[in-house]
């Protein structure tokens, strides 16, 4: 008979079970070692945190066997840990860094498993909002091909192995003084990182550290440092903003602080509250970008030739009276073949007004270009009134210049160990630089990384590194918050290695308790202090503005005349423009299901990139979508396919980094094509002298929207043309002025009654929502909050293509006017729990239903699948699963599952529930605090997550609430309201503010 | 038997018409003739038919066992088209029995005597085609296994089905229907039934047929019970037949959806349904005729009254085709007007102007008279139907969805191999059904042949001669 243990073996042996346990012998140690493999990771000195942790652990684990009897050994609470009940949510603050970007969050924890991530209202400025990359990074704590131990060539080892081999190697660089030591580091935003990082420098004083981000604000710091004479970084006042223009920047979508930028900027498009004022945007850049959504007025131009628009820019606003430097006049080039018309009206618009207008040019242009804006910003009087500039504090930024000394040193051998702290510098490194060859020549080589990636799997040694989410940390925002990082799970694996605790360690030699790490950086805080800033999550330390004047000569100096009046692209001489990817980021998130089958905000692509390209462009080459084609830039190609994007200039094709991942795991490996093959160190942006082969093939692109010749098809594209203006109400503020309520006139609504006794509302609270098209940005966090929230699956590229995308709410993007030079219009769309839902008539099982509080409710448990809701839903709103889209759900991330929204299997539909457990939740806390519900209790998840506050959810028979002035507005309309549906969901028609003077030639 | 007899018997109907049944067979050679079909050895054409049926209806097992295994996505079906060939086959299904019904029951009671030679055959059909029909709704759901949802079953949740919804309208009318054509049909069997038991040789068949034949001895009182109760059935069936495929269309005319959301769908899905049925009661009789050479009982008159009636459904279904453009147009409903304008020029153009060429231009080939009394022709046109009338399926239940409202939900939907096997696997079961139909039961109602013959008048022989019933006899 198999031996059964007894659980406690130190107890005083007076019984045995068996001669075997009797003797005691090293086997039967082993056998007991081996039966409970699941024992605490560290059973020695366990904390609160951890204890915490691992209860809640084994609880959620017991949990998500549900109906089964639980197989594993679970340990009961002994007596209940503080605070926590189980099947009720605890939130802690912690931040998550990104870079030198970091965001204040909130993360939702339900017996010490963390499961659900919100921005931080009491540490961030857009507060409860948080970025796609944050919602999302919840997946990636349970990403079932993080790497679970160090590697060692290849075989496996430990973070205490590698200590023991770093101890030995310290003390020789110690004594050289580091020599031949490189430290390569992602760039950070970070106290105590920062603090390490001086310690390492001044303990291994040649030792060589260098700092390397795919994609950075380099440039931007650079044009800075040749403006003022020292790095500064730019801090935006959006909301005071009346006119702005970007270059080739995409403001609200990937630049740096963009959702705060969003916030404040659509402040200023708050028409129903002051319809006197309107902020007013333009747009220059080569091809379409989220920010296009938001733009007034748009140029459509290279990327290369954004220079030449500012040169004529300047030259325009000196001719409107704008004390534009001489120097810098005499410098700049007069461009021609730049729209004139366009740049004089935004010039015109600009020096009308001064100090409230603001120039911003995108991280992917020359320094030159943005001392040159800083210069244009300075005369046009907006420095310190809409925008600032702060010193970075504690913040390694991506420094390029240092790669080819670093390069050099490599090749030559002189690198005997090269110390990685995160970053994938084999799949991000400029392509010219040859990293992952010059990488064999150092002497060993140590890659802490979450996975085993493309450079870990180069290296000599792999460290497995720790989440953010189960580390200590902190990090600093430009703005002057210090933000913590706090863990909210004991480490999942048992090896492995927080950042400080690496660097720590590369610095002292010894092991050291992360958590003991940050607390020494902030050992000037009380323990109460302490404890009040892991409960707000970042505590705000002043720091001084600088307006500086910037200094025009050293401006002028910088000002290449060839690169301000460079050419346009043309078939032998094409641009290349390399873009973060607004989904998988520099490549770092590709393993993330959820980002991968998040659709670009623009393109509606997912599971891949392409090469984008306007249809001329693709048409002189003879390409049509899905063609795959070589594009050479500098000697060096990659395969790549393409998709015709309207707006795009000519002969300009962008392409988004961080796809073509080969060793990114089980979901992002050999996903789209990576476009860091033809990226130079020369040209990091934007490239010139692409070429591009004939197709050699094709490769098909799982885009969720335009499916199937919408674009080939003249009565269909008439068809759209006719009807989007009905369901996407626009007008100008001019038309708002003259009539507020222009958007009901649109589509002529009959009286409409009903067949049937109508649904009564009753004393319930009856929920409603509103979405505010006019700030809608269309970046999607709704979108991944609520696949989040609501456990929705995720279906694979080859479901996508089959048109089974399972998104509750999505965001529905049209193009307005001329395919050429196109308007980006968006409109999130969910269930719109219509009172009287056509979906719920034709349920011949009644599994879609009317609940007293106006939800339009499902029934899982009735459902059949018959499809016929969803066939009758006018908004297609409705997701069916069509296969078993959770069953084969790698164990660990069922982890990362809402406990409160039950998982559906196949055969089954669903929808937006408007967060129904969310308003149980809200419910059952007013009532034990014996009070009525009131407004802001209850919060949808994509309400919580829109960074401008576009959603507004709540009871519409509170004549108070957010959500029932919403209505009140007169720009409120129903989409498709004229089918009688009366849909709780209703919208504010989106305002424009074109310039007079271009709205004729140019309306976008 | 001569011409003059025939026209005298006949001269209650048209007094020009020629002779229901030819080649001189009387009542003892009706009998011997169909009964023949049966009694015969098993001719090996009927074991090969039968065997390629059969391995379709293992392809229909096999689909319909993977479909269950792996879920409603081994099938082309996406988010705005969520109803793909499987509500097309269920909709051309039942439509194709619906000529069966109209054969027996209507044509019944109009007195066209002409239906004897076809109406076991077309009912015989109905049966099967609801058959295929009913299991693409019970396999179309996403969870089968509790497809009994739909029926009204006392439960311990005390939860009806949702009465309000034409699905469940559907579950009643194709049941009810089913019922009805069955029992109709069978009751015809019962003389039919008697006559095969008292020739049977082998104690099996004695006693099976002897079972079925529920004891019909061919008494009068018998037979005078017996024709009240065919005509009460007749009389029910005959608002069946209008009101199945009614039902059916308010799947789609009850629904919002432009494109489905139409008031004309009711007499229009039943002319379509009638003009398919007839179609493929045609095809079918004209093999069914050449390899059982009934070339006597089944005529090229039979045929040409049979073309008539797909002449006049199809140009009912041509009208209702052009009304629904006309109709769009007139609305000034952008949705309406787009999407019928994307249905002749859209996305799914090819398969309108399949289904416009099928359903409303060929079958205008049947104002000839040649073509209308060519078997060649008018087999190629009744295929040509049945692939029209699928299409006509195929245009309102998919293009309506693939461009309804908002365009940026609109997607194109393509069958996958298990969409065809399952369509094919039914028409294995629909031929397997009925090569068993054709080998152990009378395929044309010997009862009801005799009666329209001139000797079964009464009056036989006599000058002035008045219809009367139905009358006949177990010979």
């Amino acid at each position: 008979m198999k031996n059964r243990l007894p659980v406690a073996t130190s107890h005083k042996k007076e019984y045995w079970l068996s001669r075997r346990d009797r003797d005691n012998t090293p086997e039967y140690q082993v056998l007991v070692r081996n039966e409970f493999v699941t024992e605490p990771p560290d059973a020695r000195g366990i904390d609160r945190r951890s204890f915490l942790g691992i209860m809640g652990a084994s609880m959620a684990l017991a949990g998500l066997t549900s109906c089964r009897r639980p197989e594993d050994h679970i340990v009961p609470y002994v007596s209940r840990p503080e605070d926590i009940t189980p099947g009720n949510s605890l939130h802690y603050a912690t931040s998550m860094p990104l870079g030198t970007e970091s965001e204040a969050l909130l993360v939702e924890t339900r017996e010490g498993r963390p499961f659900k991530i919100m921005g931080n209202a009491l540490a961030s400025p857009i507060g409860n909002s948080a970025s796609v990359w944050a919602h999302a990074s919840i997946l990636g704590l349970y990403d079932p091909d993080r790497s679970m131990h160090a590697l060692r060539t290849g075989e496996a080892s430990t973070v205490g192995a590698f200590a023991d081999f770093w101890k030995i190697r310290r003390e020789e660089f110690v004594k050289n003084a580091g020599e031949g030591l490189v430290l390569l580091t992602e760039s950070f935003a970070s106290p105590t990182l920062s603090r390490l990082l001086e310690l390492f420098t001044t303990t291994f004083p040649k030792a060589m550290v260098v700092t390397h981000e795919a994609v950075s604000d380099r440039a931007i710091l650079d044009g800075h440092a040749l403006a003022f004479g020292t790095p500064l970084v730019a801090d935006y006042d959006f909301g005071a903003v009346d006119v702005l223009l970007a270059l080739d920047a995409d403001v609200f979508g990937t630049e740096r602080g963009a959702f705060e930028h969003a916030r404040a900027f659509t402040r200023g498009r708050a028409v129903d509250e002051d319809a006197k004022r309107m902020n007013r945007f333009y747009l220059a850049e080569s091809g379409l970008t989220q920010s296009a959504a938001m733009a007034d007025h748009r140029l459509r131009v290279a990327a290369s030739r954004i220079p030449a628009v500012l040169a004529a820019l300047a030259r325009e606003l000196a001719a409107n009276g704008v004390a534009v430097p001489g120097e810098l006049l005499g410098k700049l080039p007069a461009p021609k073949d730049v729209d004139a018309a366009w740049i004089s009206a935004v010039a015109k618009d600009l020096a009308a007004h001064r100090g409230r207008s603001l120039l911003v040019a995108g991280r992917g242009q020359h320094a030159s270009v943005h001392a040159v804006v800083a210069a244009l910003n300075h005369a046009l009087g907006n420095t310190g009134a809409t925008v600032r500039y702060v010193a970075p504090r504690h913040t390694r930024f991506a420094d390029d210049a240092a790669l080819p000394a670093l390069m050099t040193a490599l090749k030559e051998s002189k690198v005997q160990m090269l110390l990685m702290l995160g970053g994938n510098p084999v799949f991000t490194m400029p392509a010219d630089l040859e990293f992952r060859t010059a990488l064999e020549s150092a002497g060993s080589s140590v890659h802490c990384s979450l996975a085993v990636d493309e450079t870990s799997s180069a290296c000599t040694w792999h460290l497995p590194r720790r989440h953010y989410l189960e580390s200590w940390g902190d990090v600093s925002f430009a703005d002057g918050r210090l933000g913590v990082i706090q863990p909210l799970i004991a480490p999942l694996f048992d090896d492995g290695i927080a950042d400080a605790q690496l660097l720590s360690l590369l610095c002292t030699g010894t092991l050291d308790k992360d958590g003991d790490i940050v607390r020494a950086t902030w050992k000037a805080l009380s323990d109460d202090a302490w404890r009040s800033l892991l409960h707000d999550g970042s505590r705000m330390e002043d720091i001084p503005p600088v307006a500086p004047a910037p200094n025009n000569a050293a401006v002028a100096a910088a000002v290449e005349t060839k690169h301000f009046n460079q050419s346009a692209p043309s078939r032998g001489d094409m641009e290349v423009v390399f873009r973060l990817s607004p989904t998988v980021h520099d490549g770092r998130f590709a393993n993330n299901a959820w980002l991968q089958e998040f659709p670009d905000p623009v393109t509606k692509l997912t599971w891949d990139n392409a090469a984008l390209m306007s249809r001329a462009t693709a048409e002189a080459l003879g390409l049509k979508d899905g063609d795959l084609v070589r594009i050479k830039v500098g000697g060096r190609e990659t395969p790549m396919p393409v998709w015709m994007m309207p707006g795009q200039a000519e002969y300009s094709i962008t392409v988004l980094l961080g796809y073509g991942r080969r060793k990114a795991g089980r979901v992002g490996s050999g996903v789209g094509f990576n476009a860091y093959r033809i990226r130079g160190t020369k040209y990091p942006y934007v490239a010139r002298g692409a070429r591009v082969s004939p197709p050699f093939g094709t490769h098909a692109l799982a885009c969720v929207q335009d499916h199937h010749g919408l674009d080939t098809e003249r009565m269909a594209r008439e068809g759209v043309r006719e009807r989007v203006p009905m369901l996407l109400r626009e007008g100008t503020i001019e038309e708002y002025r003259k009539d507020p309520h222009f958007a009901e006139h649109i589509v002529h609504m009959p009286q409409l009654r009903s067949m049937w006794k109508e649904h009564e509302y009753g004393d319930n609270p009856q929920w409603g929502m509103s979405i505010d098209l006019n700030a809608c940005i269309g970046c999607g966090a709704c979108t991944i909050a609520c696949q989040s929230e609501n456990n929705i699956p995720v279906v694979g590229k080859e479901q996508v293509l089959n048109g089974r995308e399972m998104h509750w709410i999505r965001i529905d993007r049209y193009y307005k006017g001329d395919e050429d030079e196109p308007g980006v219009r968006v409109m999130p769309v969910a269930c719109h729990h219509c009172e009287m839902a056509p979906c719920e008539q034709v349920c011949p099982v009644a599994a879609t239903t009317h609940d007293e509080e106006g939800l339009n409710v499902m029934t899982y448990n009735r459902c059949i699948g018959t499809r016929y809701c969803s066939n009758n839903c006018p908004y297609k709103v409705r997701r069916f699963n069509f296969l078993n889209y959770t069953g084969k759900l790698p164990e660990i991330m069922k982890s990362a599952q809402n406990p409160d929204v039950s998982v559906r299997f196949r055969g089954v539909m669903e929808k937006c529930t408007y967060c129904t457990q969310r308003i149980e939740r809200g419910k059952i806390a007013a009532k034990l605090d014996g009070r009525a519900l009131k407004d802001g209790d209850v919060q949808s998840a994509c309400q919580q997550a829109c960074p401008t506050q576009a959603i507004s959810f709540g009871d519409i028979l509170d004549r108070g609430s957010a959500v029932a002035k919403a209505k009140e507005s007169p720009r409120n309309y129903a989409l498709l309201g004229e089918l009688n549906l009366r849909p709780r969901t209703t919208f504010l028609a989106k305002i424009r503010n074109p310039n007079p003077a271009l709205e004729d030639k140019r309306p976008v | 038997m001569n011409t003059t007899t025939t026209k005298s018997a006949a001269a209650s109907a048209v007094l020009d018409d020629p002779p229901l049944v030819q080649g001189g067979l009387g009542f003892h050679g009706i009998t011997e003739k169909v009964s023949g079909i049966v009694e015969t050895k098993t001719p090996q054409l009927w074991w090969i038919l039968f065997f390629l049926a059969l391995s379709g209806v293992l392809v229909l097992v096999g689909s319909i066992g993977w479909l269950v295994y792996e879920g409603t996505g081994i099938w082309g079906l996406n988010n705005p088209v969520g109803w793909g060939w499987a509500i097309v086959n269920f909709v051309f299904w039942v439509g194709i029995g619906h000529a069966g019904t109209l054969i027996s029951a209507i044509l019944f009671l109009l007195r066209q005597r002409w239906r004897t030679a076809i109406n076991r055959f077309a009912e015989a059909m109905t049966i099967v085609a609801v058959i295929c029909a009913g299991i693409f709704p019970a396999i179309h759901v996403g969870r089968i296994w509790i497809a009994y949802y739909m029926f009204p079953l006392p439960n311990q949740m005390e939860m009806w089905p949702n009465f309000r919804s034409p699905l469940l309208w559907d579950v009643f009318a194709v049941g009810t229907y089913f019922t009805v054509s069955f029992l109709f049909w069978f009751v015809g069997l019962i003389p039919d039934l008697a006559t095969f038991r008292d020739r049977a040789v082998s104690k099996v068949k004695k006693v099976v047929y002897g079972a079925l034949a529920l004891g019909w001895r061919g008494a009068n009182r018998q037979w005078r019970n017996y024709e009240l109760a065919y005509l009460m059935l007749a009389g029910l069936a005959t608002p069946l037949v209008l009101s199945v495929h009614s039902v059916v269309s308010t799947d789609f005319a009850t629904s919002l959806i432009p494109g489905w959301h139409t008031t004309i769908f009711p007499p229009y899905f039943v002319a379509g349904a009638i003009f398919s049925g007839f179609a493929m009661v045609l095809s079918l009789a004209i093999i069914a005729r050449k390899v059982f050479k009934l070339e006597n009982l089944i005529t090229i008159d039979h045929f040409e009254k049979m073309n008539k009636i797909i002449l006049v459904t199809g140009s009912m279904v041509g009208y209702a085709y052009i009304m629904e453009f006309f109709i769009a147009w007139y609305s000034g409903n952008i949705y309406e007007v787009f999407a019928f304008v994307n249905r002749g020029f859209g996305n799914y153009a090819w398969a309108y102007w399949i289904m416009f060429l099928c359903n409303v231009i060929t079958p205008q080939l049947f104002w000839f008279r040649k073509i209308r009394r060519s078997i060649p022709m008018m087999f190629i046109l009744s295929i040509f139907v049945n692939i029209g009338m699928w299409f006509e399926r195929f245009v309102i239940t998919v293009t309506s969805l693939s461009r309804d409202f908002l365009p940026s939900s609109w997607d194109y939907y393509s069958p996958t191999t298990w969409d065809v096997l399952t369509f094919a696997g039914s028409f294995g079961l629909f031929f397997t059904l009925f090569l068993l139909f054709l080998r152990f039961l009378p395929l044309i109602s010997m009862s009801e042949v005799k009666g329209v013959l001139p000797e079964a008048d009464p009056h036989h022989g006599h000058t002035h001669a008045h219809a009367e019933g139905h009358e006949g006899g177990a010979a």
